[in-house]
């Protein structure tokens, strides 16, 4: 009877773990999920701040669509004006890194770019490449923390640690814990350990917006550098669902439209 | 005789008392605190520090460390391994602002119609093959051949820049810590001026705490030799601990901390504050000698009666000439100018209260047998025959004095002033060895950075920055020149192919500026032109590496740069820390020059004032004047050159100098008061008082001896110095005062002497 009971806890144990696990992937991948929008136009504002309150604003316009396994991405600048008609093209594969184009209207030149450090900072600011497009789910251990309110809404605390080593380095953190919405997924706040396990970054993510049925994105993204004091925003100033550009228009050629 | 009874009547209170005081002055000295670090001491509103820390505040630190890793081959998989682990500890660490390594550089490429930047080892190669086409692409790489890898690849290097807040402490523990954690088979070197500092603390305080003492111990055993008594040694050296004792324990006490300056505080009592006991005991074997019946207490009063003058003059005047170091620029010059008055006035107290007291209650000796009978010693004979020599050939001397004067004199055109502390070390000190291999493979140890000012996207502005760079790197002692105009230059190449318009060029539109740096910002690091440009691209610093290791090369480099840029309109500064130590250099030599002739001025009046006489402050600076233009001249003949050690010397050559001088025109004057002739007087001044100084004289020159087996070299000139200037002042005191004393017949030394 003993050994029973023994096999049975083990069993109960061992499952409850699995589940609890199992949820909080399944818990990421939802919030991912949410926010994964086939194809869409936008308008976009970065601005990039130093500790000392010096300010960079980009403008940029942006179409994405998926097609196959892969989702394209052309930008332009609109501003400033000694960067406009620089345009970025982005292929971002599922299973290896991304293809990445530049055109210099300057120079009247396209550029294949191989960079690949995901680790890296977008665009000089204080958002890495990783946070800008989708991360590889396998990537990463998941825990889940407990709850936590954020502004009156209960949230899942989840804990994503990178694989490996190697992988901690390339994307630039030792571990992230995310606040998820238990009800409708939406990631409000994420901060980031640096290799040193010290707390480095926190972005907070605002004003989501139904794009489609079930799909949403939010306007709004803040990056705050905890250790140097720079800052990040993010604003998506239009947003359309869809987007009627054919896969031409996701070409290298293109770009220097 | 009031004052020695007295003495003698409170004698225990006056040996108690000042032992006390001692022991009270000892307790904060286990508080000392030593700081090598020379720079904080500057005044902060010097050209040199206001430029350093203007580039400091706007791109960090720009003092690296820098260490370097031999080895066969650096690319094979062990020490590319161990270079991965340990640049990415740095990484983490909070010590550190930036890591710069084979994991950092970054190569720029143009391959396949694609712009590539990748950091320069992006995986360690497997294969021989890949070996080699690694070894080929650092080759083309002009951010990291000859940079952070050596020509031939048996040296590579890890270039940490220091984080603000961060001791030099923090620093090497962190380093050794993390060396250790990922070991390996590579000699390791390490630079920078932390390095530098660190070992210059170590290596002064071990040489400090080791060698002094067995100087002193070597000053007993003469003083031994000389007295040939226990406690003739004992006393004269008990001033001098207590003194040290007084004077060093005023530095904790006050918050200061012990620097490379302030470390001769003890050295100056040891030269110094030993005189005054000297003569006290010469004079008691004399009287013993002459007066054996008398008891103790009797000779103890005649001693006192005679000496507290002279005494009280030679302590005033040496207090007065090293006070003089208040007006200097450095902080731990005045502060040495003030512990060490404050040491010598102790010494004075005690030489005039403790060792009489202190003699009252000792048992009498019998008398010396040197002194009484035929069979005198080497110095006492020598004394006597210097005595003959100088009044019978006073001419003959003085005409010796004069031509050496201007022969070594000469030399002082030759006198160079050393900008570069590195020279402390001797030249087999692994820091010395780290700063040839970074001189010959890595583009020298020496930084200097050109600020500008104004819009840096200017492709005119950036094309007259990649000019100076052209222009700069035809200097044989400049390694690498870099900018942010070398990086557009160098995207340029990965950006265009061969024979296009923009390739290897800086972009001719504003706009093509700001797109290639659009472009990098979306490729590379963005932190990677954190050193070399400003956030919103309005200052920009160009970082000019090279060797130098003495004031001409340094200045040669200054020199071009500012030829160059001094017409540009957007230049602002130049900075750096070797500019900085060229300033400290001068700033130590210039203040000691104001602050010796503040000393002598101040002596020379001293004597006026007292002698009544204005020949006196001229015959008494004299010696002065001889001994402190011979050492710099010499100095120059020899190729010593001036540093921050050296430069201080003076001050004790003035501390020692007028204390001869001093005793010789005292005992002179009684004797020529009790009725002799001139000759007679000379004679009987310097078997007795000059035989006070000779031992006294020599017991210094023998305790410096022991400062040769220093690892500092500037320790070793110092005490080469220090053992000639003492000779000098001897050689003055003994013979060229005695004849110009016979040549001149100074009248205020021969106004009766009243008994």
């Amino acid at each position: 009877m003993r050994t029973k009971h023994l096999i049975i806890a083990t069993i109960l144990l061992f499952a409850s773990t699995t589940v609890r696990s199992q949820d909080a992937k399944e818990i990421s991948t939802k919030a991912l999920n949410v926010t994964d929008i086939d194809a869409m136009e936008m308008t976009s504002t970065l601005t990039i701040m130093d500790a000392k309150g010096h300010e960079r604003i980009r403008k940029t316009s942006t179409a994405s669509k998926k097609f196959g396994e892969t989702t394209k991405i052309i930008t332009k600048f609109t501003a400033p004006a000694d960067v406009k008609g620089t345009g970025l093209l982005v292929y971002d594969y599922e299973n290896k890194n991304d293809d990445m184009w530049i055109y210099l209207p300057a120079i009247r030149k396209v550029r294949r770019i191989v960079s690949s450090e995901k680790g890296k900072s977008f665009m000089g600011s204080e958002f890495s490449n990783a946070d800008m497009s989708k991360p590889n789910l396998d990537d990463y251990t998941y825990k889940t923390l407990g709850t936590e309110e954020y502004h009156g809404i209960m949230c899942w605390k989840i804990e994503s640690v990178p694989m490996n080593d190697d992988l901690a380095y390339d994307n630039g953190f030792s571990k992230k814990i995310a606040l998820i919405d238990k009800n409708s997924y939406f990631t409000y706040k994420i901060t980031y350990y640096d290799l040193n396990n010290e707390l480095h970054k926190e972005m907070t993510i605002s004003g989501y917006d139904e794009v489609g049925s079930g799909m949403f994105l939010a306007r709004n993204m803040v990056m705050i550098n905890l250790q140097n004091g720079r800052k990040s925003i993010l604003t998506i100033d239009q947003l359309q669902n869809g987007s009627s550009l054919t896969e031409n228009s996701f070409t290298p050629a293109a770009l220097e439209k | 005789m009031k004052y020695e009874h007295f003495i003698i009547k409170y004698r225990w209170w006056f040996i108690i008392v000042p032992v006390i005081i001692t022991l009270l002055a000892a307790i904060p000295l286990t508080k000392t605190k030593v700081n090598p670090d020379l720079e904080k001491y500057l005044p902060e509103d010097t050209p040199a520090m206001l430029a350093k820390a203007k580039v400091d505040s706007l791109f960090g630190n720009s003092d690296p460390v820098i260490l370097i890793f031999e080895t066969d081959d650096v690319l094979n998989k062990e020490t590319l391994t161990r270079l991965k682990n340990l640049s990415r500890a740095f990484h983490k660490a909070k010590e550190f602002d930036r890591v710069i390594s084979l994991y950092d550089t970054k190569s720029i490429k143009g391959e396949y119609g694609a712009m590539v930047v990748d950091p320069v080892v992006k995986r360690i190669p497997k294969t021989e093959k890949q070996r080699e086409q690694l070894r080929e692409d650092i080759r083309q790489n002009e951010l990291a051949y000859r940079l952070v890898i050596s020509e031939d690849f048996s040296k590579t290097v890890i270039i940490l820049k220091v984080a603000n807040g961060i001791t030099d402490e923090q620093v090497v523990q962190k380093i050794e810590n993390t060396l250790h954690e990922f070991p390996g088979d590579e000699t390791i070197y390490k630079s920078g001026t932390v390095y530098l500092r660190v070992q210059v603390n170590s290596d002064i305080s071990r040489d400090m705490l080791i060698l002094m003492p067995l100087g002193m111990l070597i000053m007993i055993l003469f003083l031994l030799l000389s007295f040939r008594e226990w406690k003739s040694v004992a006393l004269p050296f008990l001033v001098v601990a207590m003194s040290i004792v007084i004077s060093l324990g005023f530095f904790p006490l006050m918050g200061w901390e012990l620097s490379i300056i302030t470390i001769l505080a003890p050295i100056m009592m040891i030269a110094i504050a030993n005189n005054y006991g000297v003569h006290f005991i010469a004079r008691y074997q004399e009287l013993n000698a002459a007066n054996p019946e008398w008891s103790m207490k009797e000779i103890t009063k005649n001693v006192l009666y005679h000496l507290k003058k002279p005494v009280i003059i030679t302590g005033l005047t040496t207090i007065a000439g090293i006070l003089g170091l208040v007006v200097h620029i450095l902080l731990p010059a005045k502060q040495l100018g003030i512990a060490a008055s404050l040491g010598i006035a102790f010494a004075l107290l005690l030489s005039i209260s403790f060792i009489p007291a202190m003699m009252a209650t000792m048992k009498k000796e019998k008398p010396l047998k040197l002194l009484t009978q035929e069979k005198a010693g080497i110095i006492e004979k020598g004394l006597a025959r210097l005595a003959r020599l100088s009044f019978t050939r006073p001419v003959m001397i003085l005409f010796i004095f004069g031509s050496f004067l201007l022969l070594a004199g000469a030399g002082v055109v030759h006198l160079q002033v050393d900008s570069n502390s590195e020279n402390f070390l001797p030249p087999k000190h692994p820091f010395r060895q780290a700063t040839s291999i970074v001189n010959e493979d890595f583009g020298g140890t020496k930084y200097l950075t050109v600020l500008f000012e104004g819009d840096m996207k200017d492709p005119e502005l950036l094309k007259r920055l990649n000019h100076y760079e052209t222009e700069l790197k035809k200097n044989p002692s400049v390694g690498s020149v870099m900018s942010i105009a070398s990086v557009l230059k160098i995207m340029s190449r990965a950006l265009n192919d061969e024979g296009d318009e923009f390739y290897d060029k800086i972009p001719d539109t504003r706009e093509a500026v700001a797109q290639y740096i659009e472009l990098y910002s979306m490729s590379g690091d963005p932190e990677d032109f954190d050193d070399l440009v400003n956030f919103d691209y309005t200052q920009a610093l160009m970082i000019v590496q090279f060797r130098a290791d003495n004031k001409n090369a340094l200045d040669n480099v200054i020199d071009e740069i500012d030829r160059l840029t001094v017409d540009d309109p957007e230049r602002s500064i130049i900075g750096g820390y070797c500019l900085v130590d060229k300033e400290l250099s001068e700033a130590v030599v210039h203040g000691q020059y104001n602050s010796l002739l503040f000393a002598i001025l101040i002596i020379a009046l001293l004597l006026i004032l007292i002698f009544r006489s204005f020949v006196s402050g001229l015959l008494g600076s004299l010696p002065l004047l001889f001994t402190i233009i011979t050492l710099f001249g010499t100095m120059g003949w020899l190729g010593i050159k001036l540093d921050i050690g050296t430069a201080m010397l003076s001050s004790i050559a003035i501390g020692i100098g007028i204390d001869y001088t001093i005793h010789f025109f005292w005992r002179y004057k009684y004797e020529l008061g009790s009725g002799k002739s001139y000759e007679e007087a000379i004679t009987a001044t310097l078997t007795t008082t000059g035989r006070g100084i000779t031992i006294n004289a020599f017991s210094v020159m023998l305790g410096f001896v022991i400062l040769f087996v220093s690892s500092f070299l500037t320790i070793k000139y110092f005490a080469f110095l220090i053992i000639f200037s003492v000779l000098l002042c001897l050689l003055c005191a003994l013979i060229l005062i005695p004849a110009l004393c016979l040549l001149i017949k100074p009248k205020f030394l021969e106004s009766n002497f009243k008994k």
